[in-house]
């Protein structure tokens, strides 16, 4: 805890080490520091800190989407809330929980459920709050090799989010409270980006918030088109679905920005998959992943896994893809990423110590 | 928590909205606080309700702010707590649950020209108590030369076998000190215990001096404190000095993870030091008797640990088999020399309750000095005439175990019904070795915030004292504990105890006041 304004302090008579200076660390025999280790189990924690951060997000900015979207749709032509279940990957988890209502009548009753399953539902590990504490825990353990301020800023969105989660019942209060959520891991990320060394730490939390955009960018495709494939381009909802397909991801206005055309099927998919610029279209992603593994040492093989991501999302056939065929597709991608996510895992946070050579500390 | 403000955790309230109106400086002192400590000694008013001189531009400004806006930043500075994650684990039927660390806004001042003498005296103690360790792992003059009893040294549960011979690097085992610190009714300055195995409680003064900073920023106008930052530089450098390698040593934070209710400090400590924080688990010794951590980039050599697990625990082939909190092979690796165990094994030896009424000669023994801060005369159980005076005086006496820390088994005689002190005098007959006595100490108290205003609360003070090959430092204050309950010694903060922000200012004592350093110590001996 080194401030400007102690090195000014006075020396005191008194000082046992009156000739250092007062943060004591001026007298040290060598100002440069060796490289830095990273713990095995702390780069684990930054990683799946990386995950949750954007899964909370991803679900927030998802479920606010949706609502708005809903709000926007005929009475009757309404898709319901059960994508949200989908895109989230808990379908069966929240069928699990609320078998009673799942054959009601009563839509409104639906909508409660799911959302509170997607917010904090019991049984839901993905859930918004489960993703927030996750992120917390893995951060608390990180926290020697994290921002001081990235830490409390995580500890105070979980504490906002927990403190107001009766908010959230309501779909005006809900909007609040996502609004908050997306906010505060705006806010996070903004602290690590902006006071965080570009370190191994900080590669492997890129990693994980890389990994996860990717996947859930693939899994909003894969729900929202295959309740939008039927729909002719000429039916003036299709481009208000594919419009909410592009907010899902944050990515209407970059998309307006980067694309002719409007937002249909094949411009949609060909920004959301190959644009390398938009931090959540999956190309982009895979070339950061591929670029902080770079970074790192025995990256070989998960570098390898990432290219090959890379390939398969580039060839993408994207105008064939937007009339059949983008779930078979999409599941691929997904596959990839999970190699991707195995071998970092294999490399990285189980590696077997014992046939690795001590590395000689620079001496 | 106001529902309308976003992110209210993170956004301080207090504006400095002073409810009463500015009292000018020359109208005198005002009438709130009503505050009397009378009989006991109080840190910062004296007998009839004005402020030590030290105390009075707080004091001042205490009246000026009014009990509503103070309670407003008392609010204030609990919600940046809970903000920043300032908590301690307590274990409610095995299970622990996180709360937040409890602070009481008023500062507590000590007056410069006393932090002086108790930093003197510091440092002479832990001096004189590091040569007593190395002897009592190697020729144990101290015994040869009458200074203290073999059975203190050999008898004792905190001698290592495992550690005669062994020269850690500058001689020093216990390089990190927590001594608490208690005055009495005269204000005399006390030592009470010298914690020299793990101990605890750096992180929270740090972090109090944070929060007062923005809690109190105006205060610091008014007054000289002296920072407590300073600590965490000097206890890197502190780590380096013995480490034993040449260049730059890598050094890490061994906590025993993240259920241990020191977990928040461990953390705080690896992160304010820029170092690893690693379980037994992350750390592997090869048959080259290094200690190697599991990093990301394969196994890295480890020189210096900084070990917040117990002397037991820290290696399951020497000590206890069922550890799982250790590394198997450390004690190999330090023995060896391959490695710098901060504080080392076996420095338990002098946290001791009986070893601890020997210290007065121990300074004089090893240093040639006279002890600068009093030591509280105790009573030895093991000795027959102490035995008796104790059995026939147990109620006006504290009656503690010799050798546990943390205040278990601790007996106030005072407070204790016919059949405790009865059962207390049946353990003394039967192992008299295992208890010393001591008179019954009334604390100290300091203005506390409290449900009716601001009242006297007892307190003592904890400051850390460090010694490396490089020289020896002390923090500037320390950590005080303050009893929440009225009239309570009990500080402990898992039993309800607070916390204050302490400065050490560049203002006079109370004249009046004798401080109770040096000569005169009045130990039983």
């Amino acid at each position: 805890m080194t401030t400007p304004g102690a090195s000014s302090a006075p020396t005191t008579d008194h000082d046992a080490r009156a000739d250092e200076d007062e943060d004591g660390m001026g007298a040290e025999p060598d100002e440069q520091r060796s490289d830095t280790m990273l713990l095995a189990r702390m780069a684990e924690a930054v990683y799946w800190a990386g995950r949750h951060l954007e899964r909370a997000e991803g679900t927030a900015r998802i479920v606010q989407v949706h609502t708005d979207a809903h709000v926007d749709m005929p009475v009757g032509e309404d898709v319901g809330w059960e994508p949200l279940l989908a895109i989230a990957g808990v379908d069966s988890e929240f069928a699990e929980r609320y078998s009673g209502a799942a054959g009601s009548d009563d839509a409104r009753a639906a909508e409660e459920d799911v959302i509170e399953f997607l917010l904090h539902g019991d049984g839901n590990a993905s859930s918004i709050l489960a993703s927030l504490t996750a992120a917390r825990e893995n951060l608390r353990t990180a926290r020697p090799v994290i921002p001081r301020e990235a830490w409390e800023a995580c500890n105070n969105l979980w504490l906002s989010s927990t403190d107001h989660l009766a908010e959230a019942d309501s779909r005006e209060g809900r909007v609040r409270w996502l609004r908050r959520v997306i906010a505060g891991c705006q806010c996070i990320h903004g602290i690590l980006l902006g006071t965080m060394s570009r370190d191994e730490a900080m590669s492997f939390l890129a990693l994980g918030q890389n990994i996860e955009r990717a996947d859930l960018t693939t899994r909003v495709l894969d729900v929202r088109s295959e309740s939008l494939q039927p729909r002719g381009a000429d039916d003036p909802y299709d481009v208000v679905h594919w419009m909410a397909v592009l907010r899902s991801l944050a990515a209407y206005q970059p998309f307006r920005r980067a694309m002719p055309a409007r937002p249909q099927g094949d411009s949609t998919l060909r920004f959301l998959l190959q644009d390398d610029r938009f931090p959540r279209a999956v190309g982009a992603c895979l070339t950061e992943a591929r670029a902080q593994l770079k970074a790192l040492p025995h990256s070989e093989r998960a570098q390898e896994s990432c290219q090959n991501a890379s390939m398969v999302v580039a060839s993408a056939p994207v105008a064939r893809l937007a009339v059949g065929g983008l779930s078979e597709f999409l599941e691929d991608v997904q596959l990839a990423l999970v190699e991707i996510h195995e071998r970092i895992d294999d490399t990285y946070f189980r590696p077997n110590f014992v046939g690795w050579e001590p590395t000689a500390v620079t001496r | 928590m106001d529902l309308t403000q976003p992110w209210g955790t993170l956004e301080a309230v207090t504006s400095p909205t002073a409810s009463s109106a500015p009292i000018a400086a020359d109208s005198g002192l005002p009438d709130w606080p009503s505050y009397d400590p009378d009989p006991m000694y109080d840190e910062l008013v004296g007998p009839g309700g004005s402020p030590r001189p030290a105390a009075e531009a707080l004091w001042r400004h205490l009246a000026e702010l009014g009990p509503e806006a103070l309670a407003e930043r008392q609010v204030a500075a609990e919600r940046e707590i809970r903000a920043i994650g300032v908590t301690f684990t307590v274990y409610d039927g095995g299970v622990g649950v996180d709360r937040p660390w409890p602070f009481d806004i008023i500062p507590r001042i000590i007056p410069r020209d006393h932090w002086q003498l108790i930093e003197a005296g510091l440092v002479q103690r832990l001096a004189a108590l590091n040569l007593f360790i190395d002897d009592c792992y190697h020729d144990q003059r101290a015994v040869s030369e009458g200074v203290v009893p073999a059975d203190l040294v050999t008898g004792s549960p905190n001698f290592r076998r495992e550690c005669v011979g062994v020269d850690p690097p500058g001689g020093i085992w216990a390089h990190i000190c927590g001594s608490d610190l208690i005055r009495d009714d005269q204000g005399f300055w006390y030592v009470l215990e010298d914690n020299l195995r793990v101990p605890s409680g750096v992180s929270y003064l740090l972090e109090n001096r944070m929060v007062t900073k923005h809690i109190f920023p105006e205060m610091f106008r008014h007054y000289s404190i002296e920072p407590v930052d300073p600590y965490v530089g000097h206890l890197a450098s502190t780590l380096a000095s013995v480490s034993p390698s040449s260049g730059n040593p890598t050094i890490v934070v061994l906590t025993p993870g993240i259920h241990n209710s020191a977990y928040f400090e461990h953390a705080f400590l690896a992160q304010q030091l820029g170092v690893e924080l690693v379980e037994g688990s992350d750390l592997v010794v090869l048959d080259d008797d290094c200690v190697y951590a599991r990093t990301i980039d394969g196994l890295e050599r480890v020189d210096v640990i900084y070990r917040r697990v117990d002397d037991l625990f820290i290696d399951p082939e020497v000590f206890r088999p069922d550890s799982m909190l250790g590394v198997p092979g450390l004690m190999r690796a330090w023995t060896a020399g391959r490695v710098a165990l901060v504080n080392a094994p076996g420095a338990g030896i002098a946290d001791d309750k009986k070893v601890y009424s020997y210290v007065p000669d121990i300074i004089r023994f090893y240093l040639g000095e006279e002890p600068i801060l009093w030591t509280i005369p105790t009573y030895r159980c093991s000795d027959p005439d102490d035995r008796a005076h104790v059995l026939a005086n147990l109620r006006e006496l504290v009656v503690k175990p010799a050798n546990e820390s943390g205040g278990y088994g601790v007996l106030v005689g005072s407070q204790a019904t016919a059949g405790e002190l009865a059962l207390a005098a049946e353990q003394i007959r039967d192992d008299p070795n295992r208890w010393v006595a001591q008179p019954i100490i009334q604390l100290s108290t300091a203005p506390t915030l409290c449900d009716e205003g601001i009242a006297p609360r007892h307190v003592d003070l904890r400051p850390f004292t460090l010694l490396g090959a490089d020289g020896a430092y002390v923090t500037r204050g320390g950590l005080t504990r303050v009893a929440r309950r009225k009239g309570s010694l009990v500080v402990n903060s898992s039993q309800g105890g607070g916390s204050k922000d302490t400065w050490v200012v560049d203002a006079p004592a109370d004249p009046g006041i004798a401080a109770g350093f040096g000569a005169g110590d009045g130990t039983s001996s």
